[in-house]
């Protein structure tokens, strides 16, 4: 009676809070924590959102702080797994982070939204409920928090500051930061700065006004275009030349790192930036992740390494068929996208994140740039560049205005008579409001089919064979049943990662082997510590075969640990 | 007079040294030479190592320090050249042992001296311990074979004398032989030439993991030398997962990034560009990634190379190139700065004596074999570097014929602590030269004319006084080097000029002349020069 009276509650209580929702296909109607998917967060605000995660699933997810960041903020990680199912660090996992560059902030909504999503579908989906038994997601939203709430609370454009918030001298001069961009208009937006001129090229669009246009060659423009809101601070004849940071997060990393003269942006040597330091640590101190995705913006691109031509050679073509194959069922999953190859169909990277990853730890890697303009009308442009002629219209019908700086004059102490006005930080770049839900589901949606194709060990035979004189031979067979093998061939070919260790324990073991081909009988034979035996790889979809002549048959037990495999036993 | 008693205390302070120097040591001498010239040097632990050892950083000059052209000079890059530590403090205290003298005092009036005399003090150690071997590492766990096993086949003093030589054992597959002009060489046969080989050679240890590799995986480390940023060897022992892992490598290049009045680096360490100075060849930088010196960088290195050959009187250096991430290139093509690199000391090279009675006792080395020179060498000195091949019962070779000895750790590249002093006394002068021909930023042929209507133009030359230029030809886009700034500083109206300008670069002996046009009258400030050249201001009343 009890127990009946316990159910009723609780249908209820759900009643209650869903009496007014019906369900859409594939979205919690009723999430314990009610996130709304069209504004963007503050480090204080991903704070709130974590932490209520945290309380309303604790066994689903534990938060936990990376380290600080330059300024002092907290790094949180969310340990994403079924807890009841096993140890994490014994379990194959993904690892997502977002906002490297301060400015590309929807990283952080959408890293957010995979917490939130798989989190309030545990009990809604089978798959997501099977995912996270196998499965763990480290999640990071934010890994630029000091500069994410620069972009916000303080002027900038789309593009700034996109570094972190240590001071650089970028003119060389000997002053630091000396001259920043400055908010003339005070509306918190750094916009564009032009001026009426008989030199001038360009004229205000006759369609929209907003909009500044190139004239023809055999026509007379009207107005030239000054820069970014600012003024020249330090008097050296030069207007915003060394404003907050500069430094690139995503040219600091331990892989083909360059310095600053051949790779802009590089700050002192690899992991100089106390956020990426935090970073390393937590992968280097958690060999189990398999899989890494990074979200950038923008433009719709799935990316992968070598961020240089040079380093072309490290990405071998066993590793570069899985990549295709998880790059390529993104284009899919995410319409508008595209999946490329940094340095081949971008630019050149030196030091980026994504070939850390790889190069240093044998990782697959993505960076999604998210958003693009096919999203304004579904057209496929070959050139994204902001797409300023669609952006335009965009606004115009679809935001009213609400993304763009209207030019209004104002008094320029070093230019005169000056009009400001343009795009605001949050459009070109960032998804606009009504837009962010569904890139962030579809972009979630990846990293759940790339955090599914990572290695699963199954153990798919024990079986025994006697060899007389109370010898038994007993063979057993690992299979990996996805695509990704336990070690990626850059991982091989450098032993970045301990071999996988498959154990038996009962009989005494008086030697072991792997079994290298069956059918005629081709083994090799480990003289070291044979109850072990060391295999270098379990490929995907396919499998490995050991063997141990014992003594003393009868029950055993089989251990396959794998880092980035997991671990599975089985008894017989 | 009052100095006196100080320079005494120095002077005895390393006389008496006669041994080379623990990390307590070498604190005790570094604390001593601070205290004894407080107004000069300032001693700073820049970090602890994780073997708790500290990083010592020893600032000398009399002057503001941050802003005087500054070189950096730098010991025990390399664990197990223990002479590299001695040769940096030992120029400290030659230097200020001399801090009275006019021209010394001069210097240090002018030139800063950043000394961080040991860079590997976990590894340098291992020279002090019970058991002395070779170690480049730092106390960095680290998995040198990279099997998942930490440490598991480290060497083995298996003769207990306190030190780690090698094991040579006969067997007819071996790949090694011993060398006709001295058996006690050990070399590899050479297949091409029908030589057979007749012995096994190892390290002294057991192979205790059983992989037939002997003491592939000991204690320690990252090495310094081998784990900085340019061409980094990944993925072999010592260094480490990434360049600048380390809490020593961070806490160096932390520091000296941010010391912009740096002009030069001297190592004190394996590589060698002063007896033989780097040479310009432009295939090496066709890519975009440099690989050689640049053109002009190359004359500032033969400049230094000459130097070094007047002041340092040994000769017939081996060829020893930079390796793999180490900190002569790192100091030069990501530092930006003249980067000079010595490992101080090598053994002359033997000559077979000619009248023929001494000479008989030598077999023709007729190709040259280091080793049989070396010993050679060393003999004639008494120098004892060798351990005579003595018979061993080794468990990993039951019922074969093992023996130990051959060469000691050290011996190759650290001297007997008597020919320190003097190489040190050399090194000083070498240092010092350097020091004088530094980048000088000067303001000369100043005038001022006046207009009509109250207009005064201001005519300035700025003028590098020294032997090198402002910023390097590998560091022209550098963001760490600062770039020459003239400034006009007044209350007065500008009417014409800039009032900063910024010049790409200011070679040696390079001058340039810049103007301005000022409206009123009053005081103008002409502030000219960069932390490397230091900076020259001149006032001038309209």
């Amino acid at each position: 009676m009890k127990r009946i009276a316990f159910i009723l509650f609780i249908l209820i209580t759900t009643n209650a809070l869903g009496q007014d929702v019906f369900r859409a296909a594939g979205s919690p109607e009723n999430p314990k924590v009610p996130v709304s998917w069209n504004h963007y967060n503050t480090h204080a605000g991903i704070t709130d959102i974590c932490r209520k995660l945290a309380a309303a699933y604790p066994d689903l997810v534990q938060l936990s702080s990376m380290g600080k960041s330059f300024q002092g903020r907290d790094m949180w990680v969310m340990t994403i797994t079924d807890f009841k199912k096993g140890k994490p660090e014994e379990k194959p996992a993904l690892y997502i982070d977002g906002n490297i560059h301060s400015n590309e902030i929807q990283g952080t909504e959408f890293a957010l939204y995979t917490a939130w999503y798989l989190l309030e579908s545990y009990n809604s989906i089978a798959f997501i409920k099977e995912l996270l038994g196998d499965k763990v997601f480290y999640i990071v939203p934010t890994i630029n928090p000091d500069a994410r709430d620069n972009f916000m609370k303080e002027p900038n454009t789309p593009h700034s500051p996109r570094s972190g918030m240590i001071q650089v001298d970028n003119d060389r001069d000997g002053q630091l930061n000396e001259d920043y961009m400055d908010d003339l208009d005070k509306d918190g937006h750094i916009t564009n700065m032009i001026r009426k001129s008989s030199k001038g090229r360009y004229k205000k669009d006759p369609a929209d006004p907003r909009r500044l246009i190139p004239v023809k060659a055999d026509e007379a423009g009207e107005y030239e275009i000054l820069g970014s809101e600012g003024i020249d601070n330090d008097g050296d004849g030069r207007v915003n030349e060394d404003g907050t940071g500069y430094y690139d997060p995503n040219r600091d990393w331990g892989w083909k790192w360059q310095p600053n003269y051949i790779q802009n942006g590089a700050y002192k040597y690899p992991f100089s930036l106390p956020e990426n330091r935090n970073i390393r640590d937590f992968v280097m101190a958690h060999p189990n992740i398999a899989g890494a995705q990074s979200f950038h913006n923008s433009g719709g691109m799935i990316l992968r390494g070598p961020g240089a031509e040079e380093d072309a050679a490290t990405y071998n073509a066993e590793d570069s068929r899985i990549y295709d194959a998880i790059g390529k069922k993104g284009e899919t999953l995410i319409p508008g996208y595209k999946y490329m190859v940094v340095y081949r169909d971008l630019y050149t990277v030196w030091g980026g994140e994504l070939d850390w990853f790889y190069g240093s730890r044998g990782v697959y890697t993505f960076s999604n740039e998210l958003f693009n303009s096919y999203q304004y009308f579904h057209k496929t442009r070959d050139d994204d560049d902001f797409a300023s002629g669609e952006s335009y219209d965009f606004d115009k019908d679809l935001l009213f205005g609400d993304a763009v700086v209207n030019w209004h004059e104002f008094d320029h102490p070093q230019f005169g008579k000056i009009e400001i006005g343009g795009v605001k930080k949050n459009f070109t770049r960032a998804n606009p409001g009504f837009l962010l839900e569904s890139d962030a589901h579809r972009n979630m949606a990846f990293c759940v089919y790339h955090a599914w194709s990572t290695p699963k060990l199954e153990i798919t035979e024990m079986s025994e064979k006697s060899l007389g004189g109370g010898l038994t031979e007993i063979t057993v067979t690992v299979n990996n049943t996805r695509m990704m093998p336990t070690h990626a061939s850059q991982d091989l070919k450098y032993k970045i990662e301990r071999p996988d260790y498959i154990t038996i324990t009962g009989p005494k073991v008086i030697a072991g082997m792997i079994v290298e081909n069956r059918d005629l009988n081709l083994t090799n034979e480990q003289k070291n510590n044979p109850a072990t035996i060391e295999v270098d790889n379990i490929p995907g979809m396919s499998a490995v075969t050991v063997r141990w002549i014992v003594t003393g048959a009868g029950k055993y037990g089989i251990k396959v640990d794998s880092r980035k495999g997991g671990v599975v036993v089985k008894q017989k | 007079m009052k100095f006196l008693p100080i320079l005494l205390l120095v002077v005895t302070q390393w006389a008496t040294a006669q041994s080379y120097s623990d990390h307590a040591r070498l604190s005790q001498r570094l604390k001593t030479l601070e205290s004894s010239n407080s107004q000069s040097a300032k001693l700073t632990s820049l970090a602890k190592t994780a073997g708790g050892k500290d990083i010592w950083l020893l600032e000398i000059g009399s002057g503001d320090r941050s802003n005087r052209p500054a070189i950096a000079v730098l010991g025990g890059v390399e664990g197990s050249h223990l002479l590299g530590v001695e040769l940096a403090v030992g120029f400290a205290e030659k230097l200020l042992a001399s801090a009275n003298t006019d021209s010394v005092k001069t210097l240090l009036a002018n030139t800063t001296f950043y000394v961080l005399p040991n860079l590997s003090p976990d590894a340098t150690e291992q020279y002090f311990a019970k058991v002395k071997y070779e170690r480049s590492g730092n106390t960095t766990a680290t998995d040198d074979d990279r099997d998942g096993r930490l440490n598991e086949d480290p060497f083995e003093d298996l003769n207990s004398d306190g030190q780690i030589t090698w094991i040579r054992v006969e067997d007819q597959t071996g790949k090694w032989k011993v060398h006709p002009a001295d058996p006690r060489i050990m070399v590899m046969a050479n297949a091409e030439k029908g030589e057979q080989g007749k012995y096994n050679l190892v390290s002294e240890g057991n192979d205790n993991d059983k992989d037939n590799k002997f003491n592939e995986d000991g204690e320690g480390g990252v090495h310094f030398n081998k784990s900085l940023t340019f061409d980094p060897p990944y993925f072999t022992p010592g260094a480490g997962e990434h360049p600048v892992s380390e809490i020593e490598n961070r806490a160096v290049l932390d520091y000296l990034y941010e010391r912009f009045n740096v002009f030069a680096v001297v190592t004190f360490g394996p590589a060698n560009n002063l007896s033989e100075p780097w040479k310009f060849d432009k295939s090496k930088n066709s890519g975009r990634i440099p690989g050689g010196v640049f053109e002009n960088d190359a004359k500032q290195n033969k400049l230094a190379s000459d130097i070094y050959k007047k002041a340092v009187t040994l000769k017939d250096a081996p060829t020893a190139g930079p390796q793999k991430g180490d900190v002569s290139q790192w100091a030069y093509f990501h530092y930006g700065r003249q980067s000079f690199s010595t490992p101080g000391w090598w053994a002359p090279k033997f000559e077979i004596p000619k009248d023929s009675a001494s000479a008989k006792k030598y077999k023709a080395n007729d190709d040259k074999n280091t080793d049989v020179d070396f010993i050679r060498w060393a003999d004639k000195e008494n120098v004892d570097v060798f351990m005579n091949w003595t018979k061993i019962s080794h468990p990993d070779f039951p019922n074969m014929n093992a023996e130990i000895g051959g060469f000691k750790p050290f011996v190759k590249t650290n001297p007997p602590y008597s020919f320190v002093d003097k190489l040190a006394t050399e090194h000083t002068k070498f240092l010092v030269t350097i020091a004088s021909k530094r980048p000088q930023a000067d303001l000369v042929n100043l005038k001022t004319e006046s207009l009509d209507g109250g207009v005064t133009r201001i005519t300035v030359t700025i003028q590098n006084k020294g032997l090198f230029p402002a910023v390097t030809e590998v560091a022209k886009n550098n963001n760490w080097i600062k770039l020459v700034k003239i400034a006009l500083v007044t209350d007065q109206q500008i009417v014409g000029g800039k009032k900063i300008t910024l010049l790409p670069n200011l070679e040696a002996g390079e001058s340039k002349t810049i103007s301005w046009l000022v409206k009123g009258k009053g005081k103008v400030t002409i502030e000219a020069g960069a932390p490397q050249t230091g900076f020259k201001t001149l006032n001038v009343s309209l």
